[in-house]
């Protein structure tokens, strides 16, 4: 061999390198900032609760604080938790998943004043005994100093925003507490969990039974002539429209339709709609691929046997396609999780905390645009969202390996003689 | 076509003027030929001589083909198969076919049986366990089975699998059995075993082969056609064509003289 083609031949295994190299990188680089910016943020609270807190405001009826002794301090508290004795309460300082400062309540002794509030805001739950309790978040807490003047204090006052602060003002200057305003924790996916996964149920409720039948349709039972490509090729271009064009074709097209369930504006239901349109171009080319796998001596042995065509596709060929049919369903439900240009139009941007299929939500990855497009953008909570995201859609595409392999692993035993 | 075509058994299938097209091209050219009851008739030739187009043509599974066209009749106990009141289902129920490989269905040994009588809407389980154990019997395959009936049929070796595919087809007590070339995929061992099963089965059904090979024409059969070109050029009784045919070309062919 020359030098030159040695050479030669070494710089293109480099390039080969060199390349996967840059794509490995890539994709890990994306997962570990994602990690790194978002893992902190992440916990069970942040999947659970709510994004909107409640609003709180009770008051107090008259006490004598001169009744209560002192409080004493529980020794299970966390060094960060300011107690005051006064009142039997601890709070401690923190930033919140949207990066605004709180001062949350950690503790609250059982015979203390605070037990005895009653909620005055105009709603159900007024005239409610609301005690300061653990959890809640504390807004604002208005006192009566020596002089007999209603003061206030907290996040919504100029003075006591941090703990230590509020409470030496409240053990220090107060001599009973009027009122107060907190809110119960926010700032949690829990909406927009269930938004997704009514989201993927309605729209495979729509697209997997259209999709698969389409399919049979195209594969089994459609003559093999110039308007049978041209469905398929149609279909094919389906899939290659950008999603946001949908999004509007759902706005425009869709919509009419929803409004005759009496939906008045975007709703879930719009958007799982929108999907379904989405998704049937993957569905079908997915379940005809796997019809197309099933053996014709399969077809040809049960049309022999004296079954009719459609039974012949029920008994042997749909069954025999049922691990690719999977495989487009779990594929279809990492699409739906992924999607956010359609659904911006037709779901919304507003995020909720009591998803309904007739009204406006947000998917995880629309939460996302949503918590990214503010005043403020929330990177942090964006990338715990990501994780969540990342983290499903691994879980569905490591199922989608393991259901193909046993399921077809029956098959693909050899033989023994 | 020779003329030794006489008529003095009882025929299964009568076959007149048959010619068969995929689009332009004939694949079979005026074929006229009676198919024995109760006898192994065997159809030999070279490759693409369109010995499984005709084969193919009893239980019309040419129907599934596209652009193909036959014209031509084959009456079937005098009924012409390609008449609109022929329900081509029913036709297959009585004619039964083996194919070239091998094609259990991806389910139980008991279930591939049970699949032909299931689609009749068959439902008592005591009528599918008998004919399911009847036609395993029959089959020669029931004592290799019997512990396994529920087993998946892809997991028998390639000559179990091709007798539980004549199980399958004799489940519906066909009148005729149609096998294409049923030992090609086989090792000799195996297809040692379906030609004793063939020679057994032809107490009861009428059985059509398509073969490759001449030797286990001459074994197995009563009556051979020999195909060229998509013509019949020879029919006669097997020990005819194998030592005193009629045609010089199917002396060659089964001389091995070309083929």
């Amino acid at each position: 061999m020359t030098r030159r083609r040695i050479i030669n031949d070494k710089i293109k295994e480099a390039l080969t390198w060199l390349s996967s190299g840059i794509s490995a990188f890539v994709l890990i680089a994306i997962v570990v900032f994602i990690f790194s910016r978002g893992w902190e943020t992440l916990n069970w609270d942040l999947l659970t609760t709510g994004y909107n807190s409640e609003n709180l405001m009770a008051d107090f009826v008259h006490v004598d604080m001169n009744e209560f002794s002192e409080f004493e301090k529980p020794s299970n508290l966390k060094d960060d938790a300011v107690f005051s004795s006064k009142y039997g309460i601890a709070f401690v300082d923190g930033i919140d998943a949207n990066k605004e400062t709180y001062t949350k309540v950690v503790y609250l002794d059982e015979s203390s004043p605070l037990q005895d509030g009653k909620i005055t805001t105009a709603g159900p739950r007024q005239g409610e005994q609301l005690a300061l309790h653990e959890g809640l978040y504390l807004q604002k807490i208005s006192y009566l100093d020596e002089a007999g003047d209603k003061k206030s204090a907290g996040q919504m006052s100029p003075e006591g925003k941090e703990a230590s602060e509020l409470v030496a003002i409240l053990d220090n200057q107060s001599v009973e507490i009027v009122d107060f305003y907190a809110q119960t924790e926010g700032g949690g996916l829990r909406g927009s969990i269930i938004t997704t996964l009514i989201l993927i149920g309605i729209t495979l409720v729509i697209a997997l039974p259209l999709g698969i039948f389409a399919a049979i349709y195209l594969n089994e039972l459609a003559p093999k002539n110039k308007l049978t490509s041209a469905i398929r090729s149609s279909i094919e271009l389906l899939s290659g429209v950008p999603s946001i064009i949908f999004g509007l074709m759902g706005m425009t097209m869709l919509f009419p339709i929803t409004q005759l369930f009496g939906i008045d504006g975007q709703s879930i239901t719009l958007g799982a709609m929108t999907l379904a349109v989405i998704l049937l171009p993957v569905i079908i080319r997915q379940t005809e691929e796997a019809l197309i796998n099933v053996p014709n001596g399969m077809r040809m042995a049960s049309l022999s046997l004296g079954a009719t065509e459609f039974q012949t596709i029920y008994k042997v060929v749909v069954p025999n396609a049922l691990p690719g049919i999977l495989t487009a369903t779990l594929l279809s439900i990492s699409r739906i999780i992924g999607e956010s240009a359609a659904l911006i139009f037709t779901v919304g941007t507003a995020i909720t905390d009591n998803p309904a299929w007739n009204a406006k939500g947000t998917s995880l990855a629309v939460h996302i645009y949503t918590v990214m497009g503010g005043e403020q953008p929330n990177f942090e909570l964006a990338s715990a969202i990501s994780i969540v995201i990342l983290t499903i859609v691994l879980i569905l595409n490591v199922s989608v390996k393991v259901i193909t392999y046993y399921m077809t692993k029956e098959k693909d035993e050899p033989a023994k003689a | 076509m020779s003329e030794n075509n006489n008529t003095q058994f009882e025929t299964a299938f009568e076959v007149r003027d048959l010619d068969l097209y995929y689009d332009t091209f004939q694949a079979l050219k005026k074929i006229n030929m009676d198919i024995p009851l109760n006898q192994v008739t065997a159809f030999i030739g070279p490759s693409g001589c369109g010995k499984s187009t005709f084969i193919r043509c009893f239980n019309r599974m040419n129907d599934l083909i596209e652009d193909c066209r036959i014209e031509g009749e084959i009456f079937h106990h005098g009924v012409e198969i390609h008449d609109k009141s022929v329900d081509v289902v029913q036709l297959r129920t009585e004619v039964g076919m083996v194919f070239q490989q091998p094609n259990p269905f991806s389910m139980s040994v008991y279930d591939n049986v049970a699949y032909g009588l299931r689609c009749q809407g068959v439902k008592d389980k005591n009528i599918l366990d008998e004919v399911v154990e009847t036609s395993l019997k029959q089959a020669a395959i029931w004592d290799e089975v019997k512990d396994h009936l529920n087993r998946n049929a892809m997991k028998l070796s390639g000559g179990q699998q091709q007798r539980l595919c004549i199980a399958r087809a004799i489940s519906l007590k066909p009148e005729v059995i149609l096998m294409d070339e049923p030992t090609s995929a086989l090792d000799p061992i195996a297809t040692t075993k379906i030609e004793d099963l063939i020679t057994e089965l032809k107490k009861t059904y009428t059985i059509i082969i398509v073969t490759h090979s001449m030797s286990q024409a001459a074994r197995i059969s009563d009556r051979t056609a020999f195909f060229l070109l998509g013509e019949v050029i020879e029919y006669d009784e097997t020990d005819v064509i194998f030592h005193n045919p009629a045609d010089s070309r199917t002396e060659d062919y089964v001389t091995g003289k070309f083929g």
